[in-house]
């Protein structure tokens, strides 16, 4: 798999979210939620990420193309992306974590 | 009982949003858009939202489907033309499209180059564009459409001036070149003020 670097924060939660396949007004609510309204991202923005994610093969359309309320769910590759991701964030906290704990 | 109203806002895409929804709030709902008319019926006063969006650039068949993707969210889009003229069976070449540059015909993509997106008022802010990467994509496609086109008119204006001087073709052309060169130089800025916070935030 190629070295992805780091997600943006847009990017991880919208394939967090397709561990269950939803459209994207569900995608849009579900980050609302989880981050108690701090992310919240515009219709433009989320049809640009979900296009994005889809073309690399992180994510995948359900059903038929032109069906009402397209739905997506995340690939393998998606989440093997995903698990990455954590790994990088567990090392970065716990290096962050090291400095700080050091100085107080 | 309707009510029609006459503005024109070509490329202040911002102004015409800003427009839209005061007339929310005074309680006026849009219906229709012409070239330079705007039909509204009363509604709550802010019961609506309005936002301008730039959809030039993309081919008819993306810009549909991104229409679509914002009538499944729940919203209405109407399509708008930016310009003034009348056309059938007209083709204009858009360098500054996706890709390559894209061809605007008629019927396709020429007359529909801005989306007015309505959504009911839930309290939250309404907007469209809100991702740091997705907000440089936008001013971006902006710069370059009123760029090029200010570069254009530019042409035209020193070509007039050396072939005839001050006459008023030259005159008009200035006038133009800079009636345009406004929203590239508008997105320039806040492009390069997105830029500098990217640099540091996502």
């Amino acid at each position: 798999m190629e070295n992805v670097g780091a997600l943006t924060e847009v990017s991880l939660f919208i394939l967090l979210s397709l561990y269950e396949p939803r459209h994207g007004y569900a995608v849009m609510q579900f980050i609302e939620q989880q981050t108690d309204g701090r992310l919240r991202l515009g219709a433009g923005s989320l049809y640009g990420a979900l296009n994005n994610l889809a073309d690399k093969g992180w994510i995948e359309p359900l059903g038929e193309a032109d069906r009402r309320r397209r739905e997506y769910r995340i690939t393998l590759i998606g989440k093997k992306v995903v698990q990455g991701e954590i790994r990088r964030l567990h090392q970065l906290t716990a290096f962050a974590e090291e400095i700080v704990g050091e100085q107080t | 009982m309707s009510k029609r109203v006459y503005r024109y806002f070509y490329g202040f895409l911002d102004k015409q949003q800003s427009f839209l929804n005061r007339m929310a709030r005074e309680g006026w709902r849009l219906m229709r858009t012409g070239r330079i008319s705007y039909v509204f019926e009363p509604c709550e006063p802010d019961e609506y939202n309005y936002c301008v969006d730039f959809v030039a650039h993309k081919s008819p068949r993306a810009s549909q489907d991104y229409q679509r993707f914002l009538d499944e969210m729940g919203y209405r889009v109407m399509t708008k033309p930016l310009n003034i003229n009348y056309s059938i069976g007209k083709v204009r070449v858009r360098p500054w499209g996706e890709g390559w540059g894209k061809l605007a015909t008629s019927p396709g993509a020429f007359n529909k180059e801005l989306l007015i997106v309505e959504k009911k008022n839930d309290g939250k802010p309404f907007e469209l564009h809100t991702t740091m990467e997705d907000r440089m994509a936008y001013y971006r496609t902006q710069r370059s459409a009123w760029g090029t086109l200010a570069l254009a008119l530019a042409a035209f204006a020193v070509y007039s001036l050396v072939r005839y001087g001050w006459a008023w073709q030259a005159v008009a052309l200035s006038v133009l070149t800079l009636f345009h060169l406004w929203p590239a130089w508008q997105s320039h800025h806040i492009l390069k003020q997105l830029k500098a916070q990217s640099e540091v935030m996502e």
